[in-house]
């Protein structure tokens, strides 16, 4: 019933609010010098070079890419899972089949290396 | 007109919810000291107050009136954001943790034992929990700041890969229920045995991926000091600084209070059933046992490589997730 | 809590899909393990040809039961359409045993990823439901995104990947917007119950929205103009072994799509949609031919060709009658046999990437391999429409039902455009025979056994089927639906 998840929406509105306040009445509680140096990127007392934002190794492109697939694979068992004592064989079977070409790609990306970070 | 019950209860009920937990963390960040401290021959915290017992008052404090700062070239509403978010998600989980057998009425109404007692709740706790890492990496992004960037990469990296083990140990749990209602999840605890006794794997499995899905040690990459100053808060200070390490401290207590409802029975106990606030008490008291298990992991593991910590994750965890899954369902299928 | 009711799913009539995607998950692994990726490419074969053999025999047996809630049916059409797709994928395979290993690209990859491609292409024929369509097109779209993208060390190729998958996401984000309209105005995602819908109400704006843009989905995916610009660099930059392959198979997967979608969910607004088919045809043939005759590359003439070849398949569609369909299976397997033969023989003569598709590089080709360009020349004379080989029943049958279907006007600008087709087609063949080769031309590589067979069955088939077109023509009325 969506009636109760209106206590769940009524926790994220007092969140979120907590978080608001806890985030804005210090502002003006601190002092307020502002300075050059003082808003300059940190970089361990260097002077900062260069953007961060720069091209990132393309390994961690890859565990994005692997965990989508993955998590959407976890997601799908969720459902499966809470009536599987009603599928009973049928269910295993089938689950066996996902898992099973699950097993393949899971083979695959060990294989090629897309799990090694050297 | 019953708004009370269905409005002004739940915005008490959760007000209370967020106030403790805050308090909790306050705390919880005393004793984690003050228990490292021990560990390590140490005496923690003990000037402010008897055995330093205002510490974390004085802490935050201190938080409140620093000076804000936003680095120039950071991405403002982003860098915002991030904090907001980290606060704001740690805590909405516990809508639907349900605190002892039954609940009590004030005036004629109703006050639940849980504040939403969904049908879906242990996916709903799987996914406000995984929120985290958006704080995290959006921080690390907006900041521009190298070692910022660094630390989030990692920590996103991190955290959604230990989030794989985490969900695969999640199904074999309602594979052996058969509901992801948490209250149904502790009544089959109540009729059968607890089920760390069940699926022992699947809750040493949740166990270590909890502790890098929080980013506790030994999995705090994100934050080596040694190496990346703060990691993705090198650029946070005050309040939005404290917004992170709070982030961080109520997930931990988050991870106990999973693992006490989904292994450890939750608020059932010895008298549980008849004095419903004996249930609260053996709740907290679980919480607290796990959160102990984790500060003592962190004072005597040391922390892990950034390979060792993924291979570990895809290569050992995963396939033990997996097959442990496999062999449940097999099990109950049979 | 109530008992689970399993439907009864029919897996027999999925089985030959199954074997496919088997085959493919099984090419992949086993490609980790084996270095000789040649018994890979023997492999998939055998797999392919076993879907084949055992998707004709529920034909004859249990036959015509929709499976799994009537989302998807192996009828005589997509028995059909089965059939076209496993032959391209049979003579790709073959093709690809020989040229991969040339070019240095020999990788387990391109086996399985055709497998899976073929299973998107065949779920895609037995499709009765927008979802089934969705997901048979995406298996085969991003297994074909991947392909053209295979030889990562070029650029062309790597450009072909990159502009296929944009232009393919772009289309199928036309395609489901087009069906979630068509679902909105229905209330249904299955053919069926769109078609009575559409047919009991009044037309709904919504729908007709919707089927404008499914078409122009699966006129980008069938490379018809105005959505054509992708296709010339695509085909041209992948490598030739996998033009081979999506020039054929992503094309008839479309059409048998698109074919089966117009005729059972919106005969309702056939007249508008047969007004907008015949318009696409005109302009892809057109352009189609227009720009290859200025082509001075092989491969690209015959991507141009290609789309060309749309335009008058289209034709068939337009007609939006049995005959018209007949004429487009008739059409699509004739296509299949002498577009894949042309491509073979150009991938044959292709020395390294890019190097031996040039015109002029054709020419003396008749001294040098008197055999490879009796084929070429075999091949082009039926793209062209010569008889009495295939493609000259092929466009017979396509003009006829045009004419039938009162499109005479239409049939008129399709054999003009044949004519027009001639020139570039007839261009190659001159090269081949009446020019002497260059000085410095490269030496002609040997073609490898698994080629020939290609070669040959290809060839065969555009001769037989131009000799005696009543057998196929038979075997076409089996393949149409309802």
């Amino acid at each position: 019933m969506p009636a109760d998840y209106l206590p769940i929406l009524i926790m994220l509105v007092v969140a979120a609010l907590f978080a608001l306040v806890a985030l804005i009445v210090p502002y003006y509680m601190g002092p307020r010098n502002p300075s050059t140096s003082k808003s300059d990127t940190y970089e361990s007392g260097k002077l900062p070079f260069g953007t961060a934002r720069r091209q990132v190794p393309i390994h961690y492109y890859m565990v994005a890419m692997l965990f989508m697939m993955f998590d959407i694979e976890v997601i799908f068992f969720y459902p499966w899972a809470v009536i599987f004592r009603q599928l009973k064989i049928f269910g295993l079977i089938e689950m066996g089949v996902f898992v099973a070409i699950l097993l393949v790609g899971y083979v695959y990306i060990w294989k090629k290396g897309a799990l090694e970070w050297d | 007109m019953d708004w009370i019950q269905t409005l002004l209860i739940p915005i008490v009920y959760s007000t209370i919810l967020v106030v403790i937990l805050l308090t909790g963390f306050a705390y919880l960040s005393y004793v984690e000291r003050k228990l490292v401290a021990r560990f390590t021959m140490r005496f923690g915290p003990n000037r402010a107050g008897p055995f330093g017992l205002l510490q974390p008052l004085a802490d935050a404090l201190k938080m409140m009136f620093k000076e804000e700062l936003s680095p120039k070239n950071a991405d403002l509403p982003v860098y915002l954001l991030a904090p907001f978010l980290a606060i704001s998600t740690a805590v909405i989980g516990w809508a639907v943790f349900p605190f002892a057998s039954r609940g009590f009425s004030v005036l004629g109404y109703s006050v639940p034992p849980v504040l939403a007692d969904v049908n879906i709740g242990l996916l709903y706790v799987a996914a406000v929990t995984s929120i985290g890492s958006y704080a995290v990496v959006l921080a690390g992004w907006s900041s521009n700041n190298k070692y910022s960037l660094l630390g989030a990469l990692r920590a996103g990296a991190q955290m959604v890969s230990y989030e794989l083990p985490l969900g695969l140990t999640l199904v074999a749990v309602i594979l052996v229920v058969g509901s992801m209602n948490m209250t149904e999840i502790i009544q089959y605890q109540l009729d059968h045995t607890w089920l760390i006794v069940l699926q022992p794997f699947a809750a040493i499995i949740f166990f270590i991926a909890g502790l890098a899905e929080s980013n506790r040690s030994p999995f705090d990459l994100p934050e080596t000091e040694n190496e990346l100053v703060s990691g993705y808060i090198t650029e946070y200070g005050g309040i939005r600084f404290a917004a992170f390490f709070m982030g961080e401290y109520i997930h931990m207590i988050t991870f106990g209070a999973i693992i006490s409802i989904l292994f450890l029975g939750g608020w059932s106990g010895p008298g549980a059933d008849a004095v419903p606030f004996l249930g609260l008490v053996y709740f907290i008291l679980k919480i607290a046992l796990m959160i102990f298990m984790m500060i003592w992991v962190r004072a005597s593991v040391p922390r892990v490589r950034y390979d060792q910590l993924m291979r570990f994750c895809w290569k050992f965890l995963m396939p033990l997730a997996l097959l442990n899954l496999v062999v449940t369902a097999i099990v109950i299928a049979l | 809590m109530t008992a689970i009711e399993i439907p009864a799913l029919n897996f027999a009539a999925l089985l030959p899909l199954f074997i496919v995607v088997g085959t493919g998950l099984l090419v992949v692994v086993l490609d980790l393990f084996i270095a000789d990726k040649k018994s890979l490419g023997w492999l998939s074969l055998f797999g392919v040809i076993l879907a084949a053999i055992v998707g004709n025999m529920q034909q004859g047996g249990a036959g015509f039961d929709p499976a799994f809630q009537n989302v998807s049916l192996l009828d005589g059409y997509a028995n059909f359409f089965n059939i076209i797709f496993l032959s391209t994928a049979a003579l790709s395979i073959l093709v690809a045993l020989g040229y991969l290993g040339r070019v240095g690209l020999h990788r387990g990859e391109y086996y399985a990823l055709l497998l899976f491609a073929t299973s998107g292409m065949m779920a895609m024929g037995m499709a009765t439901d927008l979802m089934v369509v969705f997901i048979g097109l995406e298996t085969m779209s991003i297994a074909l995104y991947v392909m053209s993208a295979l030889n990562r060390h070029s650029r062309p190729s790597g450009e072909a990947g990159i502009k296929y998958f944009l232009m393919g996401s772009f289309a199928s984000a036309f395609l489901l917007y087009g069906m979630a309209l068509t679902y909105g105005a229905t209330g249904s995602t299955n053919f069926s119950d769109i078609g009575s819908v559409l047919t009991a109400g009044t037309v709904a704006p919504m729908a007709m929205l919707g089927l404008g843009l499914l078409l122009v989905g699966f006129a980008f995916k069938v490379a018809a103009v105005p959505f054509q610009w992708w296709t010339p660099d695509v085909y041209h930059g992948a490598p030739t072994a996998v033009t081979t392959f999506m020039s054929v198979g992503a094309k008839a997967a479309g059409f048998a799509t698109l074919m089966r979608l117009l005729m059972v969910s919106f005969p309702a607004f056939a007249v508008d949609w047969q007004l907008a088919i015949a318009v696409l045809a005109v302009l892809t043939m057109t352009l189609g031919n227009v720009a290859a005759l200025a082509q001075k590359d092989v491969k690209r003439m015959l991507a141009y060709s290609s789309i060309a070849h749309a335009g008058y398949i289209l034709v068939g569609v337009a007609a939006a009658t049995t005959e018209g369909i007949k004429s487009v299976l008739f059409y699509l397997l004739i296509y299949a046999f002498m577009n894949i033969g042309a491509f073979a023989v150009v991938g044959v003569l292709e020395q390294k990437e890019a190097i031996g598709t040039k015109l002029t590089e054709y020419a003396g080709l008749a001294r040098k391999n008197p055999w490879l360009a009796m084929v070429m020349a075999l091949f082009l004379f039926s793209l062209t429409g010569f008889p009495p080989l295939a493609g000259f029943w092929g466009k017979l049958y396509i003009f006829r039902a045009a004419v039938n279907a009162d499109l005479t006007w239409l049939a008129v600008v399709a054999v003009i455009n044949s004519g027009v087709a001639a020139f570039y087609y007839l261009s190659v063949i001159v090269q081949m025979y009446m020019k002497p080769a260059a000085d410095d031309a490269p030496e002609i590589l040997p073609s490898t056994p698994a080629t020939r067979i290609a070669l040959a069955v290809a060839g065969l088939a555009v001769v037989l089927i131009g000799i005696l077109p009543a057998s196929l023509v038979d075997m076409v009325a089996k393949g149409v639906f309802g």
